[in-house]
């Protein structure tokens, strides 16, 4: 393993030195000792940059970053690396039908905002999932239906609660989305790259 | 300069008391003085350049402040000792070159042996009293006018480390000497409601600035907000100056971030500016008129990035 101590540097010496040991040695493994945040990220953003495998270490006031060579097993294929750009997986969750606890004309409010605003994610927002109170937003006179039944348009992948539309009695007035179980929403947890409860 | 309690005149218009670009004294009714200082250490190799740029970010805190310099003095630390005086020579020359483009006399200076060298102007200007531009006053539905591209201290740390190509190394150096007299002359003439210079603190450092003692919000629009394309690849191998860092820590609970935003873009955001461009605000149905005639007029990269919101207060979301 080849270690450089870049205590006591400022950037961009340590990213200097990291690029020169990289490409002079291509080492296996690669030690960078540094005392500062902006170091830390910069060399292990660097690091990223060679297709490095990047873990942090904290040691008292330093930093350990360690690069490691992707190890890749004798005779299989490299697995093909998800693209920087390439789209997460986010899936959201909503058990309620109005956001947060305290006041619920206001999270009522706050669920139509929040609805609206999850556009923003772009690509990146990958399935919507109804349960519990959620269900009510996925009906007729929902105030916030035409919102969901957009993010149906756009693509996004809808699923509604069917254990929870049938406990309210509300089956027949959903308006948006797949009715499913509870198989599909832990498989779908199992895929997303990310889960967001609200 | 907390501790310190400094004496009050009612002819201080802009003072100590709410930190701006620069200070203003009335004169009389119709005159007010403006008076701001800024030097620092060498950011480009070329000793010529250097003094350029070093006056052109000293001016733009008159500029910024809807003045119109007049007089200048030279700061200057020299290691006499360690240094060819030619270069300062060329230093002083890049100074005044920039002064005389900018109609600025040079009026005196001072200068101190150093073993860092440093450089930069004192400068004096005049503004109506009634026409002062601070950085307070936005008003709920103005759009924001940027006019200079970001990352000048990303691709700074590049040129630092030997990893930044000729070419860039003149497109930025160019960009950092170019003044923001033009932008500010043609600001002068639409409804501008406030404005600044974006140096040290970054873009959203000065715009957090901009609202922390108002009830206002900011909305910005990524992809709207000019960079310099190299900064990307540069920020992308970790060439991220220390202080953007220190931006980002210091003013990070303020900003909202779609996850659209990729981290690079918002390290771009929170990068140091060496004479950056002016951030200026100003009403809705004008600012298309003003983005076209700063373009139109040489300054090509002016872009509406983004509008003061009511709600959510003191916070910038970035979109």
């Amino acid at each position: 393993m080849k270690e450089i101590d870049c205590r006591g540097l400022a950037c961009p010496a340590p990213v200097l030195q990291t690029k020169e040991a990289v490409e002079r040695e291509h080492p296996n493994v690669i030690k960078v000792v540094v005392d500062n945040e902006a170091s830390k990220e910069n060399v292990s953003r660097f690091m990223k940059s060679q297709n490095l495998e990047v873990t942090i270490r904290q040691e008292g006031n330093d930093f350990h970053v360690i690069g490691t060579v992707g190890a890749t097993p004798v005779g299989k294929a490299p697995v093909a690396e998800t693209p920087e750009d390439a789209p997460k997986r986010i899936m959201v969750m909503v058990a309620n039908d109005c956001m947060g606890h305290g006041d619920d004309e206001l999270g009522e409010k706050l669920m139509l905002s929040f609805l609206k605003t999850l556009k923003e994610m772009g690509e990146d927002l990958w399935r919507l999932v109804f349960v519990n109170n959620g269900v009510k937003l996925t009906i007729r006179g929902s105030e916030v239906l035409s919102v969901i039944q957009e993010h149906d348009k756009a693509g996004i992948h809808i699923l509604v609660c069917g254990t929870c539309l049938t406990h309210f009695n509300l089956l027949d007035q959903k308006r948006v989305g797949e009715t499913t179980n509870m198989l599909d929403i832990v498989t779908a947890m199992q895929l997303a790259d990310k889960v967001i409860n609200i | 300069m907390c501790g310190i309690e400094f004496p009050t005149d009612s002819n201080v218009l802009v003072g100590l008391d709410r930190a701006d670009d620069a200070g203003v004294y009335k004169v009389t009714d119709d005159i007010a003085l403006i008076q701001t200082v800024d030097f620092f250490t060498p950011i480009v190799d070329d000793p010529y350049w250097f003094g350029q740029i070093a006056a052109a970010n000293a001016l733009s805190d008159v500029y910024a402040m809807g003045g119109v310099p007049k007089t200048a003095m030279n700061l200057v630390a020299f290691p006499i000792k360690e240094m060819d005086i030619a270069i300062l020579r060329q230093i002083i020359k890049g100074g005044l070159d920039k002064m005389t483009e900018a109609g600025v006399v040079l009026i005196g200076g001072h200068s101190v042996e150093d073993k860092e060298l440093k450089y930069g102007l004192s400068v004096t200007g005049f503004i109506h009293p009634d026409r002062i531009l601070t950085k307070q006053n936005l008003k709920v539905g103005d759009r924001l006018v940027l006019t200079k591209p970001l990352g000048t201290g990303i691709v700074n740390t590049a040129v630092k480390g030997g990893l930044a190509s000729a070419d860039i190394i003149q497109r930025v150096t160019r960009l950092m000497a170019t003044l923001n007299r033009d932008a500010a002359h043609i600001m002068g003439h639409y409804p501008v409601h406030a404005c600044t210079d974006i140096t040290g603190f970054g873009l959203l450092g000065h715009l957090a600035e901009m609202i922390s003692d108002m009830p206002l919000g900011i909305r910005l629009i990524s992809q709207e907000i000019p960079i310099i394309p190299e900064a990307v690849d540069y920020a992308g191998m970790g060439l991220v100056p220390a202080g953007a860092y220190k931006n980002r820590e210091f003013r990070e609970s303020m900003v909202d971030f779609a996850l659209s935003v990729d981290r690079i873009v918002q390290d771009i955001f929170f990068d140091p500016q060496t004479s950056g461009g002016l951030l200026i605000g100003v009403e809705k149905d004008s600012a298309g008129g003003l983005v076209a005639e700063l373009r139109e007029k040489g300054i090509p990269e002016a872009a509406i990035i983004g509008e003061v919101v009511a709600e959510p207060k003191r916070r910038i979301e970035i979109h």
